[in-house]
């Protein structure tokens, strides 16, 4: 039985190592906030986080993350507070929603790297993520106020640290 | 075909003739209609065995919970008729919370008289009901507070879930006055319909965008969709489905592949006799990743039934031919005589207007859980037509559909597919065929084949100008499938003008526009051959998507033709004369509105670039949301196009919620970009050729243009949002487009080559 480490905690999972890790996120641990939307790759409903990378997790085989950090939209903050978790209700993104975990995956990678992303750069990055509600907008002004927050945060971290 | 859908659509419902009940129970203060199945016996029931699923109830600790019969599919419903009983009930909204219905009757459409969620009609139809329903819980609330403190009930405010009486400074929170038990009333009718509720200038809610009540639960994994449903011990089922979008059967299943798959517990071959679905088998396992290995490793042989051969050239073909007929289809517009007007028109205008097949692909694919429990069928999936599909699920299942127990989720993306039933008919079977729980999940592949798609639908329009260029006669053919006389329900059809039977009028709403034009017929055609080879479905915006395209280029041509600009043109045709007083003065004040917000005709665009208008009454004409759109466009010499700018507005009377309007409208105007530029499907030997979204491609982020939306919010009666801007697109690109670049398309969606056809020629 594979053991992955997910949100910090370690499984294992019944699940035979070709299995997507999609399914064993879904199934075999039930939590069901990673979503199916293709099947394959092309809609970035199920992006999760391994090892700080966002991928597709209809794509990734168990047996090939087995040892890594995996992280989903449960595990993304505590409870549910990540700055683009916040910025997307000040925003009221979602309409149906379906696609939303996998979009705040997919921008809190961007994020983590690039704290100040231009439009291009948020357009360039979010593309294979479909939103069938077409809440395409928002989702950009809720990244954008996200980046704000965490910067004006580190700023503020920043200036409390002796030098 | 199903009784249960046959007795609920008969059923009249109308709340005017019912008492509004108010009473305590253990659980709380419970509210809801009388008369409606279950409220009265609910109420009359020991309280310990009380079930407060009536419309909405208050609990002992303050919190308001309504309980929605709408689908929310994205468009915040829950959350509006909430918002709507807060406001005459004067809660705090930090106290309310929804609960999505169960297909128990009593939480049926007030006017519609069913369990179903489309139209743009559910604000619109709600309102009152739901206004009244707030208001009756406030009289009881506050008799109850005044007895309490023995102080006349007419000299207390509420406000924010309390009670206050300003003289004494007492007060009682709800939550006081449900604990003391005497917050009891009976409303009846005339007392129900005497209710004076609030007027406009009293509005603290409506008109306020409070927080939408199920964003928290969409931004952490939370909120539960129907594919999301675990029940203990429930198997896993993934579809085969053949090659033909319908009417093949099963001729053999060989699983002797599949037994090797670890897991695997049976394949089931559907024997539908709803007839939903035609040839499929699930197979079952223990997880669906195994149930999908199983299912490829299923050989199914198919007899490919008599739409094997069908190809959206020959659905194209066979729809030319019917219009040629002089007696095909029915009437749904006649009015005068345009033959013979055309006949004296100083010119006469002749085009063929086009739309291709197209796909729902809601992001969540189509699911389904059965679990037979008792005597009862347990249903969990979001759907938006509880009525229909809880008689399909029955039907799957041979039983009586009052067994059946519908359990709503939130949808993952609606558009009108959950409309349908399908995905029941698996479910069922494979649970019953296993004797355990069973999730059917459709593959994304299985999701766009199988789709009760938008037809494909071809449009023939003939206009004719008098000498000072007045249109003077306009006689529209629109062939289609038929996809609401699918349902078979009386009730959801029209009557034809030239009383030729039933018609349907979900492919022709629009056709019957604002404009006035003396001779005017509108002829319904349904196309056999696309109705049986491709049945199709309700898709976001319906007939309009459609009739539109062709009314508002058509327009366009002969504003053209007359030498006019388009949008004066428009204006000159929205005189508001006889039937269409009121309406027309609407739709003429909101297009001057996105005229004005779009700067149209104040500025010289550089060369290749153009806007053009276009302006719609849809979904129908008794509830139109006056919608109009100027679109903005850049046209290259190869003929790509590219959409600078959308800009739409909208009269929508009265706003419950002003940025879920403003949300609803930008995704719609984006599905119209969307149909008009890149979804497209095509039918080759009876089958959907497009599989995913590689193939199937819906807007993306880097393909979204500016949108500017004005909303108009008059104080009228409030009208949906869902769908309307969705059919203002495609006719104010395509008019850019020839402004821009002098090529006319008549061809959804628009392509590069046809524009540059368009242009040389």
């Amino acid at each position: 039985m594979p053991t992955l480490t997910i949100n910090g905690r370690s499984m294992s999972v019944d699940a035979a190592n070709d299995t997507p890790l999609l399914w064993a996120i879904r199934e075999q641990l039930q939590m069901t906030g990673t979503k199916f939307g293709c099947g394959a790759g092309l809609c970035g409903a199920c992006t999760v986080h391994v090892n700080g990378e966002a991928v597709r997790s209809c794509q990734t085989m168990v047996g090939d993350v087995a040892g890594k950090k995996i992280t989903t939209i449960e595990g993304l903050s505590a409870k549910g507070d990540h700055p683009l978790q916040k910025a997307w209700v000040a925003e009221q993104v979602p309409q149906c929603g379906y696609c939303q975990s996998g979009q705040i995956m997919q921008a809190a990678s961007l994020l983590a790297k690039n704290a100040n992303p231009t439009k291009e750069e948020v357009v360039a990055h979010m593309d294979g993520n479909l939103c069938r509600c077409m809440t395409y907008s928002r989702i950009q002004k809720a990244i954008m106020r996200a980046a704000t927050e965490m910067r004006t945060a580190s700023a503020a971290g920043n200036e409390r640290r002796p030098t | 075909m199903n009784q249960h859908v046959k007795n609920v659509t008969s059923e009249t419902s109308d709340l005017s003739r019912r008492s509004f009940l108010v009473g305590t129970a253990a659980t709380g203060l419970v509210l809801g209609y009388a008369g409606v199945p279950g409220v009265g016996e609910a109420l009359a029931a020991a309280p310990a065995n009380f079930e407060p699923s009536v419309w909405y109830a208050i609990s002992p600790d303050g919190l308001v919970t309504v309980t929605c019969g709408k689908a929310d599919m994205g468009q915040h419903i829950a959350s509006t008729m909430a918002q709507i009983v807060c406001e005459e009930l004067g809660a705090k909204w930090s106290d309310m919370r929804v609960n999505l219905a169960s297909n128990d009757p009593k939480f049926n459409d007030p006017v519609l008289g069913a369990q179903i969620t489309g139209g743009s009609w559910s604000t619109m139809m709600n309102f009152d009901a739901m206004s009244r329903a707030g208001a009756a819980g406030r009289m009881a609330l506050t008799e109850g507070a005044a007895a309490a403190m023995g102080v006349p009930a007419g000299e207390l405010a509420v406000r924010d879930s309390m009670i206050v009486h300003a003289k004494s400074k007492k007060q009682m929170s709800f939550a006081d006055v449900v604990k003391s038990g005497k917050a009891t009333k009976t409303f009846t009718p005339d007392e129900l319909k005497a209710i004076k509720l609030k007027t406009q200038d009293q509005y603290t809610m409506i008109g306020v965008s409070v927080p939408q009540l199920d964003i928290p639960s969409k931004t952490n994994g939370t909120a539960k969709y129907g594919i999301d449903v675990m029940i203990p011990g429930m198997a896993y089922g993934a579809v085969v489905t053949p090659p033909v979008r319908y009417g093949a059967t099963v001729k053999s299943v060989d699983d002797s592949a599949a037994k090797k798959v670890p897991g695997f517990i049976k394949a089931v071959t559907l024997d539908d006799k709803t007839q939903t679905t035609t040839g499929w088998v699930v197979a079952v396992a223990n997880t669906y990743a195994n149930a999908k290995k199983a299912a490829a490793a299923l050989k199914v042989s198919y007899d490919g039934g008599p739409n094997a051969k069908v190809s959206s050239e020959s659905l194209l073909e066979e729809a030319k031919r019917l219009q040629k007929l002089d007696d095909s289809g029915q009437f749904f517009v006649k009015d005068g005589d345009p033959a013979a007007a055309l006949g004296t028109a100083a010119k006469v205008l002749e085009a063929e207007y086009t739309t291709s097949i197209n796909i729902h692909a809601p992001m969540e694919p189509m699911n389904a859980t059965a679990e037979f429990k008792g005597d009862i069928l347990h249903i969990y999936s979001g759907n938006q037509f509880a009525t229909r599909s809880g008689a399909i699920a029955a039907g799957a299942a041979g039983i009586d559909p009052k067994f059946v127990v519908m359990h709503q989720m939130w949808l993952g993306g609606g558009f009108g597919r959950r409309l349908d039933a399908d995905m029941m008919v698996p479910a069922v079977q494979a649970a019953k065929a296993v004797g355990k729980p069973v999730k059917v999940i459709y593959t994304r592949e299985n999701d766009m084949t199988m789709d009760f798609s938008r037809p494909l639908t071809y449009q023939k329009v003939k206009a004719g100008v008098d000498g000072d260029g007045k249109l003077v006669a306009l006689s529209h053919d629109v062939v289609s499938a038929w996809p609401t006389q699918r349902w078979g329900i009386p009730d959801f059809l029209t009557p034809s003008v030239d009383k030729k039977g039933p018609l349907d009028s979900f492919t022709v709403n629009g056709s019957d526009f604002f404009y006035t034009v003396p001779n005017h017929h509108v002829r319904a055609i349904k196309n056999e051959m696309a109705h049986n080879a491709t049945p199709s479905g309700q898709l976001r915006s319906v007939a309009p998507g459609w009739t539109f395209w062709a009314v508002e280029s058509m327009i366009d041509e002969i504003a053209a033709a007359a030498g006019k600009d388009p949008a004066q043109y428009r204006i000159s045709l929205l005189d508001g004369a006889g039937k269409n007083d009121g309406g027309a003065q609407r739709l003429r004040n909101t297009l001057l509105a996105a005229m004005g917000l779009a700067g149209y005709g104040t500025k010289k665009l550089p060369k290749g670039e153009g806007m053009g208008v276009a302006c719609v009454s849809s979904q129908e004409r008794a509830t139109a949301s006056w919608t109009a759109c100027v679109a903005h466009v850049a046209v290259a010499p190869s003929g790509e196009v590219t959409v600078k700018k959308l800009t739409v507005a909208t009269d929508v009377g009265t706003q419950v919620h002003p940025d879920n309007i403003r949300a609803q409208v930008e995704g719609a105007a984006l599905w119209g970009l969307s149909l008009a530029l890149y979804e497209k499907a095509t039918l080759k030997d009876g089958g959907i050729e497009q599989t995913n979204f590689d193939s199937y491609t819906p807007l993306r982020m880097s393909q979204v243009p500016e949108v500017a939306v004005a909303v108009i919010a008059n104080g009228e009666k409030a009208t949906g949002v869902g769908e309307p801007a969705v059919t203002v697109v495609a006719p104010a690109i395509g008019n850019a487009i020839f402004n821009a670049s002098g090529a006319r398309v008549r061809a959804l969606p628009i392509t590069a080559e046809a524009v540059k056809g368009a242009m040389k020629a």
